[in-house]
C-alpha cells in the first residue's frame, strides 16, 4: 500500500466528525428518552417544576435529534 | 448488429446487479430493526423498498463517478463492464449464500479492476485510487463504526439505565424506524446511482448519448430504482439472520446504537467526501453495540468469517471479473463471447438455486 496516496488530514477529519456524528446522536437520543419518561413520572408524582425542567431538557434533546436528521436528509439530497 | 447485442447484455447484467446489491444490502437497513422487534420483517423489507425506490430519483452526480480514478477510463469497455459486473453479481451471490454481508460497491469496483487489468494489464489501475477509494475506507469503516457504536451504546446505559424499561424499548424501537430509514435512504441514493452510471456509460460507448455531457436518460433512473427496490424488497434473509441475530443478540438500546450512531457515521463521511461502506459501518457498528456491554457478547467466530469476507472481496471479485473477460474474449470482440458468459452463469445459478427452491430451503421472511 503506498502511504502517499493516503490523504491523512482528511483521514484524521473523518475520525473525529463521525465519532462526533455518531456519538452526539445516541446522546441526543438518549437524553429525549430521558427527558420524556422523567417528565411523565414527576407529572404523575405532582412535582411540575422538576416535570417541565425534563420536559424542556427532552425538548432540547428532540431538537438536536431532529436537527441530525434534517442534516442527515441535506447530506444524502445534496450528494 | 454485435454491438446492439452486447449493449442489451450490458444493461441486464447491470440490473440483475442492482437487484443483487438491493437484497444483498437490506440487512444495513433493517437487520437490527427485525431483530429487537422494532418492525415486522414484511413492513422492515416494504418500508426500505420503498424509500431505495425514492432515493434513487434524489440525486444524479454520483452517477457520472462510477470506478473514476480507479479504472483509467480509456480502458473501459462495454465488455470490461460486462465483465466486472459478473464479477460483482458473482460475489454477491457467494456471500449471500454464506449470509456474509459484504460491500457490493467493493464487488463492483473489484470486477471491474480484474476485468480492466485482463483486458490491457497493470497500467489500466490507478492504484492510489484504489488505496485512497477503497483500502482504506475499506479498514477506517468497520473499526470508526466499532468504536462509536460501543462508545455510544455504554453512554446511553449511563443515561437510560435506571429508567423503566418499557419506555425505553418502545422509545428505541421508534427511534430504529428513523435510523433504518435514513439508511434505506442513502442507500438508494447512492447504490442506485452506480447502476445508472454504468448503463449510462455503455450508451455513450454505444454512441446513443453523446460523450461530452453525463445526462441520465428517465427510463434509465427507473429502471435502476425498480431494480434495487425489487432487490431489497426480495430482502437477503440470510445476511439480515447473521447482521440481526448471529453476531450478538442484540436489545433494542444495542440496535439503535448500531443503526444510529452508523447511519450518523455514514452522512458525516459522506459530507467529507470520503465514501464508507453501509455494509462494513453496520456490521462493525453490531459488534461494537455488542463487545462494549460484554467482550463474549459478541460470536467472534461469525464476526471473523465476516471480516474474511471483506478482506477477500476486492481480489475475488477482481479474479471473478479477469476469467470472464477472459472467457468471452475467446470468443473474439463480439456478441458471442458475453452471451456465452451470461447463459453460462445463468445455467449454473438455476441448477444450484432451482435444486435448493425444489427442497424448500431458501430462507424467507417467515422462516
Amino acid at each position: 500500500m503506498t502511504t502517499a496516496a493516503i490523504d491523512w488530514g482528511q483521514l484524521f477529519e473523518l475520525v473525529w466528525a463521525g465519532a462526533l456524528a455518531g456519538v452526539g446522536v445516541s446522546i441526543a437520543f438518549a437524553t429525549l428518552i430521558l427527558g420524556a419518561t422523567r417528565a411523565a413520572d414527576h407529572r404523575r408524582a405532582d412535582r411540575g417544576r422538576v416535570a417541565s425542567a425534563y420536559v424542556v431538557l427532552g425538548a432540547l434533546a428532540a431538537f438536536a435529534f431532529a436537527g441530525s436528521v434534517v442534516f442527515g436528509v441535506y447530506v444524502i439530497v445534496s450528494k | 448488429m454485435s454491438s446492439d447485442v452486447v449493449l442489451v447484455i450490458v444493461v441486464a447484467t447491470a440490473l440483475v446487479f442492482d437487484f443483487t446489491n438491493g437484497f444483498h444490502d437490506t440487512a444495513n437497513a433493517i437487520a437490527t430493526s427485525v431483530s429487537t422487534r422494532a418492525m415486522s420483517p414484511r413492513s422492515a423489507v416494504l418500508l426500505s423498498a420503498v424509500l431505495n425506490f425514492a432515493g434513487a430519483f434524489i440525486s444524479l452526480k454520483v452517477a457520472a463517478t462510477v470506478a473514476q480514478g480507479i479504472v483509467e477510463s480509456d480502458d473501459v469497455t462495454t465488455t470490461v463492464v460486462f465483465a466486472g459486473l459478473i464479477g460483482a453479481i458473482a460475489w454477491n451471490l457467494a456471500t449471500w449464500y454464506f449470509g456474509l454481508p459484504s460491500s457490493s460497491s467493493h464487488a463492483l469496483i473489484g470486477g471491474l479492476v480484474g476485468a480492466a487489468f485482463a483486458a490491457s494489464g497493470a497500467s489500466a489501475i490507478q492504484v492510489d485510487g484504489l488505496v485512497q477509494k477503497v483500502i482504506v475506507p475499506g479498514i477506517v469503516a468497520p473499526i470508526l463504526a466499532f468504536t462509536v457504536a460501543g462508545l455510544a451504546i455504554l453512554i446511553a446505559y449511563r443515561i437510560v439505565g435506571r429508567l423503566r424499561p418499557g419506555p425505553v424499548n418502545r422509545a428505541y424501537r421508534l427511534g430504529q424506524l428513523v435510523s433504518g430509514s435514513m439508511f434505506s435512504l442513502a442507500h438508494g441514493t447512492n447504490d442506485a446511482q452506480k447502476t445508472m452510471g454504468i448503463i449510462t456509460l455503455a450508451l455513450v460507448a454505444h454512441g446513443d448519448l453523446p460523450a461530452d455531457s453525463f445526462d441520465v436518460p428517465t427510463w434509465v433512473i427507473v429502471s435502476s430504482a425498480t431494480a434495487i427496490a425489487l432487490g431489497t424488497y426480495t430482502g437477503g434473509w440470510r445476511i439480515i439472520r447473521t447482521v440481526g441475530s448471529r453476531i450478538i443478540k442484540m436489545d433494542p438500546a444495542q440496535g439503535f446504537s448500531a443503526q444510529g450512531s452508523g447511519a450518523a457515521v455514514v452522512l458525516a463521511a459522506s459530507h467529507l467526501g470520503y465514501p464508507l461502506s453501509t455494509t462494513h459501518v453496520m456490521s462493525g457498528g453490531v459488534m461494537g453495540a455488542g463487545a462494549a456491554t460484554r467482550l463474549s457478547a459478541v460470536r467472534w467466530g461469525v464476526a471473523g468469517n465476516i471480516a474474511v469476507a471483506w478482506v477477500l472481496t476486492l481480489p475475488a471479485a477482481a479474479l471473478i471479473g479477469a476469467v470472464a473477460y477472459g472467457v468471452s474474449s475467446i470468443f473474439g470482440s463480439g456478441a458471442l463471447g458475453p452471451v456465452v458468459v451470461s447463459l453460462s452463469i445463468l445455467g449454473v445459478v438455476l441448477a444450484f438455486f432451482g435444486r435448493r427452491v425444489a427442497r424448500g430451503q431458501v430462507l424467507t421472511a417467515d422462516a
